[in-house]
């Protein structure tokens, strides 16, 4: 999963959970509130109405004839009441409770304040009443503001950390995309710096320069001691193979003298062959090569197709050529993609049994022009294929006395040119797969 | 045929001079840039095979010179350097060909000839052995009045040989000059018995191929 992925999950996590916390609670919070106000409310009518008497006496709200009934008053709308009356007790202090009242035959609770206080040397209960359906109504009213700013709070915490992370990570995409994903060789790397101004980042990115720094040093080390040693070596082997020749066109040379030189002809050629794919791997390594070329890749398989027909039959192999759509392939090399291919079919040939069969064929895979050569043939060993993907130069089938260069430099070539290549031992031999990239 | 060989390693020198020499073309040498300035301001080429790599200087500076010349010389640039540059470079400063060391002689010899054939503008080039006639510039081959149908590469072994004619070629040169060497086949050498057995037949059908010989345990042979 991705770091900013996962950042969103706990962001929205942690706020969804303080929030529920805040949802669950609110109601409670909400009523604890409401009933205070109410209660301060009630005190604060109790002290108008104290202010009233002491003011202007119990007549304002009783007057002496009625003194055994008392006083009662509810507003319009029965949200709130007063009630004084005459008792024989005296509180201690002022009590708030709630009360169910019958009015109009509906049943109305009321939060209500009772106190007790002297006028005129007699006792009387003042009880002030405010109804809890408007206690309700305000508690409804604020719980959905709450409900509604806290989703609104969510949403927006949500797309505002959703666009930081990936602002914050983008520099990580950067370096990951442009500079690592996107190379297939050390060479390709490119040292830009990337532009950030978050710290880690910047040390990732110049780490990674510094490595990638040693890592080409190291190839073009190599690259240059391959590069002198081959040059070094060829001047003496072409002494050595135009002498060879010189003799070998002698008259005075008997029979047995010559097949000696023809030998000497064969071990030459092998050294000519292996300096040569060792100046080549280091080449294509170092994108030596131009590809600025196109190439018609049916015409380049039928080219294949002539060159090898006649040495699969001799060998009894039934080579095909199958379907070869016209295909151009452009921004190519063409001599390192007809080694390419060539070594493939050559391989094929060489490890197919007589009676065997071998299918070439171009055509479009998934969008992809796909080169496909198949064969009934031995397979090749998982430890080989093994030894080539991971770059060995100098691997040795020792059964069959082969280098494996053919091998090494398809690979080095189908990365050179953006080839995905593609060898599977299937159950009836090998299929290897040249896919190129869409054009 | 005059050449000047410009080469400063002496055993190649000697090979390549005898080689010239036996095949009737006289062979100047130079070792040095200078040297071979001086040869090439007196005396008139055919052809020049060039080494780049020369101890008092790069072979690729006397390319601006030979292109000076009244009747411009063919250039064949033989080196141990193999980058795309130096080939490309000499290919635009008027050099003929580029042949990669250690390369072979015939190999040379062969691309010698195919300058030649390229200069003397489209002039038919036949050889004809028995009643089969070799067209080296169409690249065809006919028995009398019929076109015998060849592929690429038995038609380029065919002409190796006819080329090299009276003379043995192993395996291992007629490999070379069908796939370069890079590649990676020991194989390869015995593809070429198939080839001129495929070439015996579709020839062998029109009349007699006695002229293609097999040298027991060395090679083949065009004998004309």
């Amino acid at each position: 999963m991705k770091l900013s992925a996962k950042f969103l999950i706990y962001n929205f996590l942690s706020k969804g959970v303080l929030l529920m916390v805040f949802l669950i609670s609110g109601p409670y919070l909400i009523e604890f509130l409401a009933v205070n106000n109410t209660d301060r409310l009630l005190q604060e009518k109790k002290e108008e109405v104290i202010a009233i008497i002491e003011q202007d006496g119990i007549e304002r709200f009783i007057s002496e004839e009625n003194r055994d009934i008392g006083y009662g008053s509810y507003n319009l709308l029965k949200e709130e009441y007063i009630l004084i009356e005459r008792v024989n007790f005296l509180y201690a202090s002022d009590t708030i409770f709630v009360e169910q009242r019958i009015l109009d035959e509906t049943s109305v609770s009321y939060r209500v304040l009772a106190s007790t206080f002297l006028a005129e040397d007699e006792v009387y209960l003042m009880e002030i009443g405010r109804s809890l359906e408007t206690i309700q109504d305000f508690k409804e009213i604020v719980f959905r503001i709450f409900v509604s700013v806290i989703l609104i709070f969510l949403i927006l915490s949500f797309l505002l950390d959703y666009r930081f992370s990936q602002r914050i990570m983008a520099p990580f995409h950067l370096i990951v995309g442009k500079k690592l994903s996107s190379i297939k060789e050390p060479q390709q790397f490119v040292h830009d710096k990337i532009v950030t101004n978050t710290e880690e980042f910047e040390t990732l990115d110049l780490a990674i320069s510094a490595m990638m720094r040693r890592i080409q040093k190291a190839f073009n080390q190599e690259r240059i001691f391959i590069s002198h040693a081959s040059h070094e070596l060829k001047t003496p082997i072409s002494i050595l193979q135009s002498k060879v020749e010189a003799m070998f066109g002698s008259e005075e040379i008997d029979h047995v003298q010559m097949e000696k030189l023809v030998d000497m002809q064969g071990t030459i050629s092998h050294m000519k062959k292996t300096v040569n794919a060792l100046l080549l791997i280091s080449k294509v390594n170092n994108a030596q090569f131009i590809k600025t070329e196109s190439v018609k890749c049916n015409e380049l398989l039928a080219e294949l197709f002539e060159d090898w027909e006649g040495i699969a039959k001799d060998k009894s192999i039934d080579l095909k050529l199958d379907q070869n759509p016209p295909y151009v392939l452009k921004n190519t090399n063409q001599s390192l993609l007809l080694m390419m291919v060539r070594n493939a079919i050559s391989n094929a040939i060489k490890y197919t049994p007589r009676g065997g069969c071998i299918r070439v064929f171009g055509e479009l895979m998934e969008g992809k022009y796909t080169i496909v050569v198949s064969d009934t043939g031995f397979g090749i060993p998982d430890e080989i294929l093994k030894q080539v993907k991971e770059g060995l130069v100098f691997l040795k089938d020792a059964e069959k006395d082969k280098s494996g260069f053919g091998m090494q430099l398809m690979f080095k070539i189908a990365v050179y040119l953006n080839v995905d290549l593609k060898i599977q031992n299937t159950e009836k031999g090998t299929r290897i797969e040249f896919a190129f990239p869409i054009q | 045929m005059r050449v000047l060989l410009v080469e400063d390693e002496p055993q190649l020198v000697k090979e390549i001079k005898y080689f010239l020499d036996a095949d009737n073309y006289i062979c100047d040498v130079a070792s040095r840039v200078k040297e071979a300035s001086e040869s090439i301001a007196v005396n008139p080429y055919d052809f020049i095979l060039l080494d780049l790599g020369l101890p008092d200087g790069d072979g690729m500076d006397l390319l601006e010179e030979i292109g000076k010349c009244k009747d411009m010389p063919s250039v064949i640039i033989l080196t141990a350097r193999s980058e795309v540059d130096d080939k490309i470079k000499g290919l635009q400063m008027g050099a003929d060909d580029y042949l990669s060391k250690p390369f072979s002689l015939l190999e040379l010899k062969a691309r010698m000839q195919a300058i030649l054939r390229r200069k003397s503008g489209f002039k038919k080039d036949r050889i004809s052995i028995n009643d089969f006639t070799i067209d080296l510039s169409a690249k065809s081959v006919h028995y009398l009045a019929d076109e015998i149908k060849l592929t690429g590469k038995e038609f380029s072994l065919l002409q190796f040989l006819v080329i090299n004619k009276n003379r043995v070629l192993n395996r291992f040169q007629l490999a070379e000059h069908l796939w370069g060497d890079h590649l990676d086949d020991d194989y390869q050498s015995n593809y070429i018995d198939v080839h001129i057995k495929n070439i015996r037949k579709k020839l062998g059908a029109f009349g007699s191929t006695d002229w293609l010989e097999t040298v027991r345990g060395l090679g083949y042979k065009v004998k004309i």
